[in-house]
Formats: C-alpha cells, sequence, structure tokens
C-alpha cells in the first residue's frame, strides 16, 4: 500500500517534470529539424536561463515566472548571436564539424559562467504554498512550471501553425529549395529557429531550477543535453511535438522506475533509472528512429 | 539469351508507386535504352536492379537466380554496374583511384592487388577520355566528366551489365554524339549489356539502342525495337510530342 | 609506389622518437612529453574509425573506460597477483576484450544508424555504461577501483613506483606507433580503399561491390581496441585508480575529434600533428591561465573548424601535391 502511494507520487511528479523536460527539449528539436544541426552544447543554454532565474531571483525578488520572460529574450539574442557567428558558416560543413562546434560553445559558456559567478552550486526557493493531491504534495511552483511549460507548447504550436512565418518555416523544413524558389528568405528562417530554439532552451532553464534546489553551476549543463537528446528522439528528433510529448513519457520513465528499481536490494536506484533511459534511446533508435510519434 | 529478368516489380514511396508491376528481360549483350518523362520511375528501376532499395513486390533473376534480396554489394560481384543520374564520386580521393575501387571491388574473379587496380583505372580512364585528368581530385573534375568518369568505374568492375543513368543529360549534340560513339565502342570491345536511359534526347536513342522500353508513371507501356517503339500511338500521345520539339531546338 | 608509400609512418616514428628523447633528457619535461603523446595516442586511435569512415563515435571515450577497467580488474585481482610484472600482459589482453565485445556489439547493432543518429546512439552507449555500472554497484560501483595497493604487491614496490612514472607512458609511445602502422596499412590496402570509399559516399560503394557493413565493423572494431589500450596504461597503470565519472567523461571524446580535425581527419600525420598541438597548447595555457584554459580553447576550436575544416596535414598534402615531399606527407 505505502509502495503504490509512493509510486503513484512518483508518476505525478513525473507528468509535471516530464511537462518541463517536454519544454526542455523542443528547442533542440526545433534546431534540428531546420539546421540539421544536433545542438551538443544544448545544456549550456539550460544552465544560463538557470543562471538568470538565481540572480533575478536573490537580487531582485523576481519571481521566475518573469524571469523566463527575460531568459526568452537573453536566449533568442544569445541564439542570433551565434547562428550569424558560429552556426551560419558551418551549414554545408559535415555533421562532425558541427557537433564539435555547439560542444565548445557549450564550453564556451560553462566557462564564461564559472569565471563570472566561480564554480559553486546555488539555489533558491519560491515559496508559494503547495497543494495537497492525497497521495503526495507538491509546491505551487511546479505546479506554474507545469503550466507555464504547457502555455508556452500550445504558443508555440499555435505560432507554427496558424502565422505567416510558422508556415514559411514548416515549408523550409519540408523542402529547402522548394522553399527558396518560392521565394522564402531560407538562411532568414534558419537564424530565426537558431533563436527561437535557443530561447526556449534558455526559458526552459528558469523552470528546471524549481526542481533542483541547490544544483545551479556552471556545469549543471551536461546531464540535461543527454537528456534531452533521449527526449528527442523519443520524440522523432526534428519535431518540437514530438519532443513535448516525449518529455512526459521520460518523465514518467525516469521517476516510475525510480521507485521500482528501488526494491532491487543493493542497488543505487537513481542510476540505474538513467541507465534504464539510454537502454530505451538506443531500443528505440533501432526499432523507430522516426520517434514513437512518427510514421514510417 | 536473357541476362536479366524482372517479374512484375512493384516499389511504393508512401502512396506512391514509383514502379508498377513492371516485367522486363535484358539480353546478353544487348544495347537497350529506357525513356519516360520525368518521374515516370527510370532511376527508382535502376536503384531496384541494382539493390540500393528493394522491391516491395516481384522478383529479379540475374541469369535465372534470384537477387530480390540480395545485398547491392553480392549484385555487383555478380556483374550487376551502374551510374547515377546525379554523378556521386568519392569526391576527395583521385579520379584514378575513383576507378580502382571499381576494379578492386567489383569482381571476385580473383583477388586484384592495389598497384594493378590503379592500372585498369587508368586503362579505363583512357576508354573514355579522362586519362589526362587521372591525377585530378574528383571533385574537382566538371560535371559531364564526373558523368565519363561513373562510366570508367563502372566498366572497371569487368560488369555483364552497365546501367547508365542518362550519361547525356544536359550535354550539347556534339558531346552526346562523342559518348554515344564512346559507349558503343565499348560495348563492342567488352561484350557486355548496356542499358541506357536517354530521357528525351531523340539522338541518342536512335543512334544508341537496339530496343526501347516506354515507361510512364511507373509502367511499362511499350517495349520494341527501336523503330518501332517510336511509331507506337501510345507512345507518341504520352511522350513523342517533346521529342519533336528537342529535335526542332537541337 | 611500393615502399615510398611508408614514408610517413617514418617521419610519424622520427617525431616520436623526438619527443621521447626530449623528454627523457630535458630536466622536467616527461610529464608533458607523456600529456602529448596521451593525445596523439588518441586522435590516432579515433582517426581509424572517424577518418576512415566519417562516422562520428561520439561515445568514443566508453572504451577508453572499458580498458582502464579491464586493466583495473586483472590488476586486483587477488588470482593472478603471482604473475609478477606479467600481470601487465593479460591485464591489456582483458582490456581489448572487453572493449572488443562492446565494439561488436554497438557496431552490429548501432552502424546501421547514420548521421546525427549514430553520434547520439553512442553517446548513449557511453552513458548507458557509466550509470550500469554506479546503478548496478559493480566493480566498486561509483566509487571506482584503487589499484596503488595490489599493483605494489604484484610488481614490488620500486617497479610499481617505475610503472606509474615511466612505463605506463612509454607503452603509450608503443600503442600511438602501434596505431600509425594500422593507418598506414589501411591507407594503402584493400580494406582502406573501402573504408574511403564508404566514406565518400556510402551507397555508391556498396553498389560498386563494396561490402560496407563489414568494413565499418572492423574499423570500429580496430579503433575501440586501441582506445581500450590507451585507456588501460594511461589512465589505470598511469593514476593507479578508475573513477567511473573519470574514465567516462565525454570531454576526451571531444579532445579525439578536436585532434583529428585540427591535424586533418583520415591522415597518417593529422592526429599526430593535432595531438602535439593540443598537448602543447593545453600544457601552456594551464601553465599561463590557469583555470582559464577551456575558456581559450573553446572559442580556438570554432576558429579551427570554421576557417580550417581540412586541417593541418590536409592542407599541407595539397600544396605538396606533385612535389618532391609529396611522398612523406600522408
Ligand atoms: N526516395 C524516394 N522517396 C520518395 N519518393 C521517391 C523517391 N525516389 C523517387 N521517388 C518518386 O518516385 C517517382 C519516380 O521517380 P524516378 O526518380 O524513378 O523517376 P525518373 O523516371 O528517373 O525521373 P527523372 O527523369 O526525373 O530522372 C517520382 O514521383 C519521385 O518523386
Ligand atoms: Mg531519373
Amino acid at each position: 500500500m505505502e509502495f503504490l502511494r509512493m509510486f503513484s507520487g512518483d508518476l505525478i511528479n513525473g507528468i509535471i517534470l516530464g511537462a518541463v523536460y517536454g519544454l526542455m527539449t523542443m528547442g533542440l528539436s526545433l534546431i534540428f529539424g531546420v539546421l540539421k544541426v544536433v545542438n551538443v552544447g544544448h545544456g549550456a543554454f539550460i544552465m544560463v536561463g538557470a543562471f538568470i532565474a538565481y540572480w533575478m531571483f536573490t537580487l531582485f525578488g523576481l519571481p521566475p515566472l518573469l524571469s523566463a520572460i527575460l531568459a526568452l529574450i537573453v536566449g533568442i539574442a544569445l541564439g542570433f548571436f551565434f547562428y550569424y557567428v558560429v552556426m551560419k558558416w558551418l551549414l554545408e560543413a559535415p555533421e562532425l564539424s558541427t557537433l564539435l562546434a555547439t560542444f565548445a560553445i557549450g564550453i564556451f559558456l560553462a566557462e564564461v559562467a564559472k569565471a563570472v559567478w566561480g564554480p559553486d552550486y546555488r539555489g533558491y526557493s519560491w515559496n508559494v504554498g503547495s497543494l495537497n493531491l492525497g497521495v503526495t504534495t507538491i509546491p505551487m511552483a511546479k505546479v506554474y512550471a507545469l503550466l507555464s511549460s504547457i502555455v508556452i507548447a500550445v504558443a508555440l504550436y499555435l505560432w507554427f501553425k496558424k502565422t505567416r512565418a510558422g508556415n514559411a518555416l514548416r515549408g523550409v523544413v519540408e523542402d529547402k529549395e522548394g522553399a527558396r524558389v518560392c521565394g522564402i528568405n531560407v538562411e532568414g528562417y534558419y537564424a530565426l529557429s537558431f533563436a527561437i530554439g535557443i530561447g526556449l532552451t534558455v526559458m526552459s532553464g528558469v523552470f528546471i531550477t524549481l526542481f533542483v534546489p541547490v544544483g545551479i553551476n556552471p556545469y549543471m549543463g551536461e546531464v540535461y543535453t543527454i537528456k534531452a537528446f533521449v527526449i528527442a528522439v523519443l520524440g522523432g528528433l526534428a519535431s518540437p511535438w514530438g519532443a513535448f510529448f516525449g518529455g512526459f513519457i521520460f518523465g514518467l520513465v525516469e521517476n516510475g522506475s525510480y521507485a521500482i528499481l528501488g526494491l532491487i536490494p543493493g542497488v543505487e536506484p537513481f542510476s540505474l533509472t538513467q541507465c534504464l533511459a539510454f537502454a530505451i534511446l538506443l531500443v528505440l533508435l533501432l526499432l523507430k528512429p522516426e520517434g514513437l510519434l512518427g510514421k514510417k | 539469351m536473357s541476362l536479366l529478368e524482372l517479374k512484375g516489380v512493384t516499389k511504393r514511396f508512401g502512396g506512391l508507386v514509383a514502379v508498377d508491376h513492371v516485367d522486363l528481360v535484358i539480353n546478353e549483350g544487348e544495347r537497350l535504352g529506357i525513356v519516360g518523362t520525368n518521374g515516370s520511375g527510370k532511376t527508382t528501376l535502376y536503384n531496384l536492379i541494382s539493390g540500393v532499395y528493394t522491391c516491395d513486390e516481384g522478383s529479379i533473376l540475374l541469369e535465372g537466380l534470384d537477387i530480390t534480396n540480395m545485398p547491392a554489394y553480392k549484385r555487383a560481384h555478380l556483374g550487376l554496374a551502374r551510374s547515377f543520374q546525379i554523378p556521386r564520386p568519392f569526391g576527395q580521393i583521385t579520379v584514378r583511384e575513383n576507378v580502382a575501387i571499381g576494379a578492386l571491388f567489383g569482381t571476385l574473379i580473383g583477388e586484384i592487388g592495389e598497384d594493378e587496380a590503379l592500372e585498369i583505372g587508368e586503362y579505363y580512364l583512357e576508354k573514355v577520355g579522362l586519362y589526362p585528368k587521372r591525377n585530378e581530385i574528383a571533385n574537382a573534375l566538371t560535371p559531364i566528366e564526373k558523368k565519363l568518369m561513373e562510366v570508367a568505374r563502372a566498366l572497371s568492375m569487368k560488369p555483364r551489365l552497365v546501367l547508365l543513368d542518362e550519361a547525356m543529360a544536359g550535354m550539347n549534340p556534339k558531346d552526346i554524339d562523342r559518348i554515344v560513339e564512346i559507349i558503343n565502342k565499348i560495348h563492342e570491345e567488352e561484350k557486355i549489356s548496356i542499358v541506357s536511359m536517354v530521357e528525351h534526347i531523340m539522338r541518342a536513342v536512335v543512334n544508341f539502342a537496339e530496343r526501347v522500353v516506354v515507361m510512364n508513371q511507373g509502367k511499362k507501356i511499350a517495349d520494341a525495337p527501336t523503330q518501332e517503339a517510336l511509331n507506337d500511338q501510345k507512345v507518341i500521345d504520352v511522350y513523342l510530342g517533346r521529342f519533336a520539339l528537342e529535335e526542332q531546338n537541337a | 609506389m611500393n615502399k615510398g608509400k611508408y614514408y610517413p609512418l617514418f617521419v610519424a616514428i622520427g617525431i616520436f622518437l623526438v619527443l621521447f628523447i626530449f623528454g627523457k633528457f630535458a630536466q622536467g619535461m616527461w610529464e608533458p612529453v607523456a600529456l602529448i603523446m596521451f593525445y596523439v595516442a588518441v586522435g590516432e586511435a579515433f582517426n581509424v574509425f572517424l577518418g576512415f569512415t566519417g562516422y562520428v563515435n561520439f561515445g568514443y571515450v566508453v572504451f577508453m573506460g572499458l580498458g582502464s577497467y579491464g586493466m583495473a580488474l586483472v590488476v586486483s585481482s587477488s588470482s593472478m597477483a603471482g604473475l609478477g610484472p606479467w600481470i601487465l600482459i593479460p591485464g591489456f589482453l582483458f582490456a581489448a576484450i572487453m572493449a572488443g565485445i562492446l565494439a561488436a556489439g554497438v557496431g552490429a547493432i548501432a552502424l546501421r544508424l547514420r548521421g546525427a543518429y549514430f553520434a547520439i546512439a553512442t553517446i548513449g552507449v557511453n552513458q548507458g555504461v557509466k550509470f550500469f555500472i554506479e546503478g548496478a554497484k559493480i566493480w566498486g560501483g561509483s566509487e571506482g577501483i584503487i589499484i596503488s595497493k595490489p599493483l605494489k604487491v604484484a610488481l614490488g614496490p620500486h617497479l610499481a613506483n617505475a610503472v606509474t612514472t615511466f612505463w605506463a607512458d612509454f607503452l603509450v609511445f608503443m600503442i600511438a606507433i602501434l596505431a600509425a602502422v594500422i593507418t598506414i596499412v589501411f591507407l594503402h590496402t584493400r580494406l582502406g580503399y573501402g573504408l574511403i570509399a564508404l566514406r565518400e559516399d556510402e551507397d555508391a560503394a556498396r553498389v560498386m561491390g563494396v561490402n560496407t557493413t563489414k568494413y565499418k565493423n572492423i574499423a570500429f572494431l580496430v579503433s575501440s581496441i586501441l582506445a581500450a589500450l590507451v585507456g588501460a596504461t594511461a589512465w589505470c597503470l598511469k593514476t593507479t585508480y578508475v573513477f567511473p565519472d573519470d574514465v567516462f567523461a565525454l570531454s576526451y571524446t571531444v579532445d579525439a575529434i578536436v585532434i583529428v580535425m585540427m591535424g586533418g581527419t583520415g591522415t597518417l600525420l593529422g592526429p599526430v600533428v593535432g595531438g602535439l598541438i593540443y598537448g602543447i597548447l593545453k600544457y601552456w595555457l594551464g601553465i599561463l591561465l590557469p583555470g582559464f584554459q577551456l575558456l581559450i580553447l573553446a572559442p580556438f576550436i570554432i576558429i579551427i573548424i570554421i576557417l580550417f575544416p581540412e586541417g593541418i596535414v590536409g592542407v599541407l598534402k595539397k600544396r605538396v601535391r606533385g612535389k618532391k615531399l609529396e611522398k612523406f606527407i600522408a
């Protein structure tokens, strides 16, 4: 009974964290979908968002929901900057170049963060009450993170499907040459998608801080990069909506399996949940590389 | 004697039937032309024969041996060679090395040493007139030269059957005549079957092919000696209107 | 032709020899030279796969890690303590076998993927192995394995000390030579031609008769085993401990990529030159601006990727085409 209570509590937490994971991965998928670039420095942008949330809160008492907007703006600016300084020159380059370049960007950001703020672990707590669900109590901060993630995903979806820019971007994803012939400024849309992708990622870093009480530090990004890879593959790698869905699956598996794996004596369940995630990644890449929702 | 036989070969891409139940026989030593409008399924047919794609339906026999599900590299060993419509050279290595790779891997008859393969490469480059360019990096060739290099690469594999995919597209009449001549000469010397897709280049069809197969929307709509096929009313309807135009322009 | 083919190998071995002599006789220079040779060996091993196939094995470090575990497990197993110094032979063998088995498995499965999918899958393999070791608490779990004691027991304190301060590094030299020999053989044999063809265009290679699956797997296996040997000596023997957080750090894969790219992918001398420059740079920056090496290296890497994607030896090879020097550069 006690186990079931814990287990369902884990699942609920899994769904909530999953929404944030989904948001965290949408940018990665958007960038891969449009530029065919895997951003290995993804997590560093999450770290930037986390620091924005931290400083805005500790210095000015700005709640994360507001700093999220600031993070989006900073992220878009960073996205344009790195697009024009780095990515633009590598559009025709082999995989190797873009993998290495994005990794180097990630290192650079982490090192700048370390030089400016030091290597310490930091955290803050945004206390806005909690919600009692019987099996578990959930801080309202996390509920806000869940709701915000869903709102942002829906907004992006509407932008993509209903606006002219969104339509043009879809055209670019489907048929680059065709789009060019139709007079669409393909390069401009590359820059825009990179910027939006990074913007979303930095913003997601703000919400991540609500789940890691003292985990903010310059090198926090790597785990999220790798989690985002798994999630992106779950969703088909090139689809932001698939990624959002993949986030929920990942959140559920990660949190759900924790309670179950904890039943095995003599193991370290947290690491095993991670191991399971990568086992899923490999199986999926082999059996269904187009993602869980994708069609052949 | 039939060298290659296709029975009801079909390939679908989603809802589109790119190749639709095609039956086709290619005879030993034959010069066959395949024509058809854009998107009629010619390249897909080549991809099925050479093993780049696998058939959704039907079967392919090489001298009676079922090769329908055989991997591409094994088909190459049995004597199938091809060029690509959009040339696919091994870009970073020399022209000579490109052709040598054909000699090294295209056949199972006796192991050929690397140096010998390079010599064979030179021999075939000579044949297609690219010998002077043998030490250039393949990417540095012009599109026409790349196509010729692919012909040499295919020949160096000692094939029984060579499939050429629009080796003459985009060339002027003088080049076309020259290449048809080269190909006909190779055909004579090497005693191999050659299937060439000549799309809408009338001049090449008439000068090269003994027999013509006409494709339309994935289906084979005609298969007859060249003159006869080109006079077929069905063919004229879907296709030859454009031939006439081309001829006037040429 | 013929013998001239092997000249670049002599150039590489010449460079190693100079480095060795410099490290041995210049005061305090052995450690920096060992660091440089580590990077050279890592780059060469990585290049055997990347340079010849174009596939980016982002999880490459997992094979170095497994190699160091293989050595650690043998050295710390009490049943082999009686072997004395010979214990290193089963150590290397076990390192190679462990990496070989994983490489065969991963190769059979992941090599069916291309491009970004392959890179992501290999990252997944690395993380999966690391978390499995930590999670299932095998091989010391997240505590790792410390072999300083068993190494002393097996070799005696004197020799154990010599291994960590000299022989471990010396073996890295040997592995670098082995990798260079393998590279030159690849470059000039049927196998190498098949690999280069598949690197340039996999589909075209296949219709020309190249069994691409087989060749990719061979290159992957060879590269992985070389990585394991480097890990076994440069990490396990030299430091006498193996911690999962260290030996599965993806940053080592990135080091390898940078080295190979800076030097020139698919060339013999590329990783040698790349490793040399990268090692010297890291060492100097470490002295001049401790703590800021990466901050400077990152933009440097980006500049190299954008401006010199062919690498130093790649550019050089083009320059000397048709000249006398040509046969020395490959
Ligand atoms: N890999 C593929 N995926 C989806 N559709 C494809 C693919 N390859 C070919 N097709 C479609 O199959 C049809 C036949 O194409 P194919 O290239 O075989 O024609 P073709 O006769 O060679 O034309 P062309 O004269 O333009 O070379 C076309 O409608 C094409 O769009
Ligand atoms: Mg075609």
